[in-house]
């Protein structure tokens, strides 16, 4: 008894002096390296997406730190594993705010990106994201930025070729109600919308979903010009395998999933022959730049390039390029920084926005036995 | 009309891969008493073992399956000696032990194969088949026909061979299979060991109606468990009948509720399962009080 | 002593943040909410036996309640809490339904499915900001203390922590958690005692989904996010991983588990793969040699090896009522066709021993599996001190006064001798459980009452030695008795005895003999199955035969013992019936 009386007045004391950790801020050191976070899902169902981010990260940060670094500062670039789970983001957000990086890349998943938002722009972090869902700009973070077009301006560009240019009417969609899915389809009914087209068919799935008959078949009995599939890769490739085997002879159109050799090859490369892809990044031989940076990344990593690794390689450049302008110093001043960046990107040219969107436009292109060819080209 | 035959031909499809998954579940259970939740990774391992030798070596698809089910079955003969322990135990134990397994497989996949996962070209290039406006497509057929197949020599085995009718025995009365100088263990291993080589034989046909990849296990397996149980745990007619209804609820979910597909399904399960705890075809060990 | 090991834990709990990170105090707020949901976890599955994989649901109900009515609908943030725990508890309501109808493996799938249910309904509904979820929860206000603080929030955390594992820790040690550790282990000899299984396995369920709701708030407090990947199936096994290796059915191991857990997978986040691989093995490695996880490692039960038995005190003559205290009338019960009881009436008066013989499949124990209410007839009656009982569940028939005792033993294995006894002292409904919540003091008063009663009915058992020992560590002698003891704890007006004496040596039998007497001179009238002629001859007082399910005989010992039927039916051809267990079997 004489016990728990004194621990209780001992904890009393305590709880009168000052509350634990308010004293102790982790100020930004002028020299040693500059720390960048690069968040990214290595592990669960969508880290094929995180890997290729990393990829591009890696690459861009190496060639940096190769040719002398940020005013003579070497990046120490280090990755964490999301795992694609938004409470393990808002997690690592914490983490990487409490252990000193200054900048952060990734993640590739709106979701994720959405749940640390709040959290890096208490710890002022800039962050450079892969997502592209609408709400990361509705946002209006000042520390949040798109290292590529949102689905507004995916489906925005779309809409006006397959309508305004190709005079296409009878539109069908389908999509998932995952953070993408359902992004791409509220960008592209609301593109149609603006044009007076009503779709003929909206199907909704889910991301689990593998058998599409039912829905498909729904969709084939109006007869549609257009197939819109707003899904991921794997995905989009497999609606568009059973669209083809259920005699739809509607032209495939969508996002940057379709641009993708895993859409090609799960849908079958003569399945996919002709599908409608908008994206700021058509193809590895597009530029004479993107052809440089797709040499450059087969020789490293032995394999194609592909969007993904380009943004993620254009968002890295984008933030060395601000480190340089704030001399390695982070916080608002970087934010600033990142926001006057004016880049000439493999994905296009980036000015950034109140939104913190770099780019507006994306380009047509079509699918030719699994590769993107522009449209213009064709 | 055409909605519902199309919808019907999907769900059929799927439907044989779950009866084939269930069936796996059940052999296995009825043997060794053993919910092995690990079943949808080795499916898994199963996928992959088809899709990388069909796909590195060239050889035709029907002996990739081939060499894939022997694989997997040796594999499934190592896990076996490993869940020894677990079998009979409470079913706590089999279900996080057994789950445990699975990430372990799941991990090794993702060591060996990498996180990205692989699409695998169709075997069979001929155009789908089309009744009236309703489109069959032929791997559909060659799915419905493999799965049949091997239904038919399972069927056999257990009723016709030695091995098989000792399988039965052990499955009926555990101690009189004993008395009786059966070695059960070796029927176990047996048992498990045709588990995997059938969780091969849908992995291997599932790889180029999807995509492969690590995590393909998840869903099938509780898909494949509920398909198991709908049509009564243990019974391997159950299990096709369960893997069959399993899929066309499915199917008829996605193209009535759109996004709410799988809340509907499970409800449906859920209420299902509740009036008839023990299945279509019935087990006889459900708990009463 | 443990109070002293309570009192440093939660004194070095309180002082934890002085020592830790901005980060590592973030990690240890999110382990804690962990814990309370693995406590949950624990008092369901660990204590309660029901397999729930939809705790994680219970924790997604709690966080989005939270948000939606803060965010949506405008409500303070504790407002809103209050209200997402009875929308968890309700969660917990409606999940555990399918209990009632199923156990095990079944019921492990359909909560499952479930769980994916509600997964599904957030990913799409409006109202719940389908796929990315909801952001911008306020802060929990409290007095002016920031609780954005991760640090400030830890106390918060510490607090209702602290509160709802004393609760949990109450709830197991209290006779109501004895009762659910019951059920886990054998539902049937439960109900046989009083439990009501039902309402016990909805307790349970509903206990979980409390937990799961005080975990989403918390976690709904501190993240300030919901989405639906957090509430994955995933997530829902790394839970199950932390109770298995803590240890199911010891709260406090949960608590250690989750807590060590939440640490290792902190760490380990940088290396995935591997530490999927690493989890897995450690899983399938502590289900395989530590079963009881890392509670089995640090308690151990006494063994009774070596224990003897007292002396058995009689019980003092009381005289016994009057009338007939069973009346079984016409009674008829088949299974799938197969007759095991035909038209059967006997009755029982008042302090009566009465011996029931037949062949192996006579219908013995399928009789007294309708008069204790486990079967219900298929024709027929059965009365209780002149009042109709037929088809009343088990625990209705133990609180009027019916125990029994079964052929082949059903104590509870993982509980105590002691308990065994407590278990059958308790005598209250399930419906008293309220006074957990209201008022505890009358439980902890209740409880110590029921201890002395445990310790006279031991004592006069002469079970002083065993008390403390697992049944199964006893030799077969003592198991039979502790179950007599249990059964006479309920304080019975009529004790059915299943072969209380197969497996007894003669000095056994003996002692049997003089207890089943003075039970009976204590004005208990005893029903006995019994294949020991010598004992029926010498103990009971009348005596009925069946054969093949029917009444063949019916009189005193002597009598029926030259009836030729009887004669016939225990030499004929008695093989060729079927064995009850063969008609039991085929009833499933």
């Amino acid at each position: 008894m004489r016990i728990t009386l004194v621990a209780t007045a001992l904890l009393a004391a305590l709880t009168a002096c000052a509350p634990p950790g308010q004293s102790g801020s982790t100020g930004t050191q002028a020299s040693g390296p500059i720390k960048i976070a690069n968040i990214n899902a290595q592990s669960g169902q969508l880290s094929s997406l995180g890997q290729w981010e990393n990829k591009g990260v890696k690459l861009a940060i190496k060639e940096v730190n190769a040719a002398g670094g940020v005013n003579g500062r070497q990046i120490q670039l280090d990755l964490f594993d999301d795992q694609g789970d938004p409470t393990v983001g808002t997690n690592l957000a914490r983490k990487i705010a409490a252990e000193g990086y200054i900048a952060m890349l990734g993640t590739a998943e709106s979701a994720v990106t959405l749940a640390m938002a709040p959290i890096l722009k208490d710890a002022k972090i800039p962050n450079i994201t892969s997502g592209q869902s609408p709400k990361l700009a509705e946002l209006k973070s000042p520390f949040l930025f798109l290292n590529a077009p949102t689905s507004v301006t995916f489906d925005e560009t779309l809409a006006k070729y397959l309508v305004d240019e190709k005079g296409y009417k009878k539109i069908a969609l389908i999509s998932n109600n995952g953070a993408y899915g359902s992004g791409e389809h509220d960008a592209f009914l609301t593109s149609l919308k603006t044009r007076r087209v009503t779709p003929v068919a909206d199907e909704v799935v889910t991301p689990d979903q593998k058998d599409f008959n039912a829905n498909l078949a729904k969709i084939r009995e109006q007869d549609p010009e257009v197939l819109f599939i707003g899904a991921e890769e794997v995905q989009s490739g497999l609606i568009a395998k059973q669209a083809r085997e259920l005699g739809l002879k509607a032209v495939i159109a969508g996002g940057a999933p379709i641009g993708t050799d895993v859409y090609a090859t799960t849908a079958g490369l003569p399945n996919a022959e002709g599908s409608i892809v908008s994206s700021p990044y058509l193809s590895n031989e597009a530029s004479d730049a993107i052809k440089a940076f797709a040499a450059k990344y087969k020789t490293e990593y032995n394999e194609d390039a592909r969007m993904h690794v380009a943004k993620a390689y254009d968002g890295a450049m984008i933030m060395v390029e601000a480190l340089r302008a704030t001399g390695g110093e982070g916080g608002q001043k970087l934010a600033d920084a990142i926001r006057a960046v004016k880049r000439d990107g493999l994905l296009g040219a980036y000015t950034y926005d109140e939104f913190g969107v770099g780019i507006h436009e994306t380009k047509i292109g079509l699918v030719k036995d699994g590769k993107v060819v522009p449209e213009a080209a064709s | 009309m055409q909605v519902l035959l199309q919808t019907l031909i999907g769900g059929i499809t799927f439907g044989a891969v779950y009866a084939l998954v269930a069936m796996g579940f059940s052999i296995v259970y009825r043997t060794m008493g053993l919910v092995n939740f690990a079943h949808g990774s080795v499916v898994m391992i199963g996928a992959y073992a088809a899709s990388t030798f069909y796909m590195a070596t060239r050889l035709p698809f029907a002996v990739a399956m081939v060499v894939a089910i022997v694989v997997t079955g040796l594999i499934g003969l190592i896990i076996e000696r490993f869940l020894r322990p677990l079998e009979n135990k409470d079913f706590t134990l089999m279900l996080i032990g057994t789950i445990g397994f699975g990430a372990v497989l799941e991990a090794l996949a993702i060591l060996i194969w990498g996180a990205t996962g692989h699409a695998v070209p169709n075997p069979v290039a001929t155009e789908p088949i089309d009744l009236g406006g309703v489109r069959i497509p032929t791997y559909s057929l060659l799915v419905i026909g493999v799965a049949a197949l091997a239904t038919a020599l399972l069927a056999l085995f257990l009723q016709r061979t030695k091995t098989g009718a000792a399988m039965q025995a052990v499955a009926m009365d555990h101690e009189a299979a004993t008395a009786c100088g059966i070695h059960v263990g070796r029927s176990n291993a047996t048992a498990f060991a045709i588990g995997a080589c059938l969780a091969a034989v849908a992995g291997s046909l599932i790889g180029p109606m999807l995509y492969v990849n690590p995590t393909m296990g998840g869903t099938l397996g509780i898909k494949g468990f509920a398909a198991a149980m709908l049509g009564g745990f243990g019974s391997m007619p159950g299990a096709i009948v369960g893997g069959m209804a399993f899929g066309l609820l499915d199917a008829f979910a996605a193209g009535n509720f759109q996004e709410y597909s799988e809340l509907v399904t499970f409800v449906v399960f859920a209420v299902v399962v509740m009036i008839r705890p023990m299945g279509i075809f019935g087990e006889a060990t459900v708990n009463r009080a | 002593m443990r109070w002293l090991l309570g009192i440093a834990a939660f004194a070095a709990a309180w002082l934890l943040p002085y020592a830790l990170g901005g980060y590592s105090m973030h990690v240890v707020d999110v382990a804690i909410i962990f814990a309370v949901l693995a406590i949950g976890l624990g008092l369901t599955m660990g204590v309660a036996g029901q397999i729930n994989l939809a705790q994680v649901a219970f924790f997604g109900v709690g966080a989005y309640a939270v948000a939606i009515l803060t965010t949506g609908a405008g409500l303070g943030f504790w407002t809103a809490s209050v209200l997402a725990l009875v929308a968890a508890v309700v969660a917990g309501l409606l999940a555990g339904i399918p209990a009632l109808r199923m156990q095990s493996h079944y019921l492990g799938i359909v909560t499952l499915g479930l769980a994916l249910a509600f997964i599904n309904w957030v990913t799409n509904a409006h109202v719940a900001g389908r796929a990315e979820g909801i952001s911008d929860i306020p802060v929990p206000p409290m007095f002016g203390i920031d609780l954005s603080s991760a640090y400030l929030f830890y106390y918060v955390e510490l607090i209702v922590f602290v509160v709802f594992l004393a609760l949990a820790l109450f709830v197991t040690h209290s006779p109501l958690g004895r009762r659910l550790r019951a059920m886990r282990d054998d539902d049937l000899a439960a109900g046989a005692l009083g439990a009501e299984i039902p309402l016990l396995r909805m307790t349970a369920f509903v206990l979980s989904g409390l937990y799961g709701g005080v975990a989403g708030v918390l976690y709904a407090g501190l993240i300030r996010f919901v989405a639906p990947e957090t509430f994955s199936i995933g997530n829902m096994f790394l839970l199950l991983a932390m109770v298995i290796i803590g240890g199911r059915s010891s709260i406090v191991g949960c608590v250690v588990g989750a807590l060590a857990l939440a640490f290792v997978r902190e760490a380990l986040l940088d290396v995935s793969a591997f530490a999927q691989l690493g989890y897995g093995v450690i899983v399938v490695l502590v289900v395989v040699f530590f079963p009881k996880g890392l509670a089995g490692l640090l308690s151990r039960r006494k063994a009774g090896g070596r224990a003897r038995l007292g002396p058995f005190q009689e019980y003092g003559t009381a005289a016994a009522d009057e009338g007939t205290v069973l009346e079984v009338e016409g009674v008829t019960k088949r299974f799938r066709g197969l007759v095991a009881l035909e038209d059967i009436t006997l009755s029982v008066p008042a302090g009566q021993i009465r011996g029931i013989v037949g062949p192996n499949g006579s219908g013995k124990t399928t009789l007294f599996n309708v008069v204790s209410g486990f079967y219900s007839p298929t024709r027929g009656r059965v009365r209780l001190h002149g009042r109709d009982v037929t088809n009343l569940a088990p625990y209705r028939l133990s609180l009027r006064g019916v125990a029994r005792t079964f052929q082949n033993l059903r104590l509870f294995e993982d509980l105590s001798v002691r308990e065994n006894v407590l278990l059958g002292l308790d005598r209250t409904r399930t419906a008293w459980i309220w006074r957990y919540l209201a008022t505890p003091w009358a439980v902890a008063r209740y409880s110590r009452g029921l201890n002395r009663s445990a310790e006279e009915i031991i004592a006069r058992f002469g079970l002083q030695e065993v008390a403390d020992a697992v049944p199964r560590a006893l030799p077969y002698g003592i198991q039979r008795r502790v179950e007599i003891a249990r059964a006479m704890a309920m304080s019975p007006s009529l004790l059915l005895l299943d072969e209380p004496a197969a497996g007894l040596n003669g000095e056994e039998v003996r002692q049997l003999a003089e207890i089943v007497r003075s039970i009976r001179g204590s004005g208990v009238t005893v029903v006995v199955i019994e294949h020991n002629m010598g004992l029926v001859m010498s103990l009971c007082d009348h005596v009925t035969v069946l054969s093949s399910g029917r009444v063949i005989a019916d009189g005193p010992p002597d009598e029926v013992a030259v009836d030729p039927d009887v004669v016939a039916a225990y030499l004929g051809d008695s093989m060729a019936a079927p064995t009850e267990s063969e008609v039991e079997h085929a009833e499933g």
